[in-house]
């Protein structure tokens, strides 16, 4: 395995086997005696990699299968085919030097014990990873200055806001400096300064310590913030694998366009369907995606047709970008799914 | 052998520092603290004054007199009291752990699962009773008059006995992987504990089987309170010892293809 490359997987596929029962009463005790299953596809052939030091970020709709193939990458759970390598190790044999280089977040479940404070837990990793007593003193002063947490060391976890404790739990991650880190949405829940503190943080630990980060997320922001690259993951497969320019350019032959009309309009015109409008203010604001060659032809019509207030253009914003492919996933194959690595 | 102590080393820094947080953690909560060993005190109670009052209606229950029947219940006491300390919580964070997923974080580290699953609660209130426990033992070895062998083998068996028990429920907690719900698995663990409660010899041919082989719970206490009151020779401890051999290996393999299928929660 080249050097560079982290982490690399090949049609990596796991099913999971689900079982099925009828609502009801009758259909609870039928399932009681003879259960259904069936298997469920959870990811397809996926290829990927991902070199030293780089930040991929994962994307997709819920249940669309990042947290598996996380769960996979980190030797969680076993797949059902295909291989897997992490720094030339196999995640599912669970080696033990392997472990020791990877460190895994997850945004909906805490490692730290919740009823002493993180300090405490802080020391029983370095236990786990063998972490000198100075080095480690050394880390946590380091993290805590970085994460501006000194002050909530010693408060117990149960007693910390839901921003307080991820930044524990992502110094708790750091401790031993892993190679690879697993992000899996790391900022959800989070109030807005949270987030951001959080990103400035991983962005700014990443740049220091050239750490190959995976990270999932159902905020864009994070994405954008972080993610050098993007893999889109739909219903398990991938459909996108490419630089985040190349994603938000992925429309690059349209524009987008903020309307702020002077009072309500039919918002069941047929023009406003052909430029796939998003209604913010129902009647009053709305933003469009207008192809880059009909533009002048549509705004002079808007123009005519409609008492328009104000209006700004500019590239489609990434979020915009991601909504229209989950809802229409056939665009990917319109593009001839030219970014798939 | 530089690689075993470093592992022993290993090990042993990390159970220190699952020691220290559990007993920071415990400290925390003073009346749930004192309630635990209150709780206790109770159990032991209930176990002894039961038995006080059986002797109070009959000289002898089976082949075994009040004294026998005393040194029995310590002996069972000292090995409960050994698991409820370091090990009971843990069987039951692992059930949630595994319907939770927070097996996941226990598997990206880098140590034996097995080791941070079953040995990382230690519940410290109970620990202040060791010596009332070890206090009783001794005190009924000396009324039933223990031999000088038996007095050698005493901490032995005891350890034998809590090492049975440990390995017999690690296997059946491992059912939790394909059951998924686990409270039942609990319960099952906690009614074959209270089958090991009593003699050998209270229960007919077929249980006593069941108990000894399948689920040899009865080896636990019965066999080696057999070997120390010699009632029973050597052999009961080569069947202590192949019922521990074999849970060994059975925990080894069944833990192993539990893992290969474990499919974590949802996040």
């Amino acid at each position: 395995m080249d050097p560079e490359i982290t982490i690399r997987c090949t049609n990596l596929s796991k099913n999971f086997r689900v079982s099925e029962k009828q609502a009801g009463l009758a259909g609870s005790l039928s399932s009681f005696f003879k259960r259904t299953y069936r298997s469920v596809p959870a990811i397809q052939s996926f290829s990927f990699e991902a070199q030293k030091g780089e930040i991929v970020g994962l994307l997709g709709p819920n249940g669309a299968g990042k947290t598996t193939l996380m769960k996979m990458l980190t030797g969680i759970i076993v797949p059902s085919s295909g291989t897997a390598q992490v720094l030339g190790f196999s995640p599912s044999e669970r080696k033990r030097a392997f472990r020791r280089q990877i460190s895994l977040v997850m945004g909906q479940k805490s490692q730290l014990w919740w009823d002493i404070p993180a300090l405490d837990s802080f020391h029983l990793l370095g236990k786990y990873y063998e972490v000198e007593h100075s080095q480690l003193h050394h880390r946590i002063q380091e993290l805590a200055d970085l994460l501006d947490v000194h002050g909530l060391l010693n408060t117990h976890i149960r007693k910390l806001s839901l921003g307080e404790r991820m930044k524990m739990e992502l110094m708790a991650s750091l401790l031993h400096n892993p190679r690879v880190l697993f992000l899996d949405e790391p900022t959800i829940g989070l109030d807005l300064v949270a987030q951001r503190n959080i990103r400035e943080f991983l962005k700014f630990y990443q740049e220091q310590h050239q750490t190959t980060i995976l990270l999932t997320s159902h905020y864009m922001g994070d994405v954008q913030a972080l993610a050098e690259r993007i893999v889109l993951v739909l219903d398990g497969e991938k459909r996108f694998d490419d630089s985040i320019e190349h994603f938000e350019s992925f429309f690059g032959g349209e524009k987008y366009v903020q309307l702020e009309l002077e009072a309500a309009v039919d918002t069941e015109d047929p023009l406003w369907k052909r430029y796939d409008t998003v209604w913010v203010e129902n009647g009053v604001r709305a933003d469009l995606r207008i192809p880059t060659h009909r533009f002048h032809h549509a705004l002079r019509e808007i123009f005519e047709r409609f008492p328009v207030q104000n209006f700004t253009t500019e590239k489609l914003p990434i979020e915009r970008v991601l909504t229209s492919l989950l809802e229409n996933p056939r665009l990917l194959e319109q593009r001839g799914e030219s970014s798939l690595r | 052998m530089k690689n075993l102590r470093t592992q022993m080393q290993y090990y042993g820094t990390l159970y220190r520092s699952f020691f220290e947080l559990c007993a920071a953690e415990a400290l925390s909560f003073r009346t749930h603290f004192v309630l635990l060993i209150v709780v206790d005190l109770i159990f032991y109670g209930t176990m002894f004054g039961t038995a006080e009052v059986l002797y109070h209606h009959v000289e002898e229950i089976g082949p075994w007199n009040r004294s026998q029947f005393l040194f029995f219940v310590a002996f069972f006491l000292t090995v409960d009291q050994l698991h409820m300390t370091l090990f009971a919580m843990s069987f039951w964070e692992f059930s949630s752990d595994l319907r939770l997923g927070k097996l996941d974080f226990w598997l990206v580290k880098p140590a034996h699962i097995l080791f941070i699953v079953f040995f990382r609660h230690i519940r410290v209130a109970s620990l202040l009773l060791a010596p009332l426990v070890w206090g009783a033992l001794i005190f009924s070895g000396i009324q039933v008059g223990l031999s000088p062998l038996s007095w050698c083998m005493l901490p032995l068996l005891v350890l034998l006995s809590l090492a049975l028990l440990i390995t017999m429920e690690i296997l059946l907690s491992a059912a939790m992987f394909w059951t998924v719900e686990n409270d039942g698995i609990n319960f099952l663990r906690m009614q074959v504990q209270s089958v090991g409660r009593w003699p050998d010899f209270i229960y007919q041919y077929l249980f006593q089987k069941l108990f000894s082989v399948f689920i040899p719970i009865l080896l636990v206490t019965s066999a080696p309170v057999h070997y120390l009151l010699q009632t029973r020779g050597e052999e009961v401890l080569f069947f202590l010892l192949a019922a521990l051999l074999g849970m060994l290996f059975l925990v080894s393999k069944v833990w192993r293809y539990a893992l290969l299928r474990y499919e974590s929660a949802s996040s």
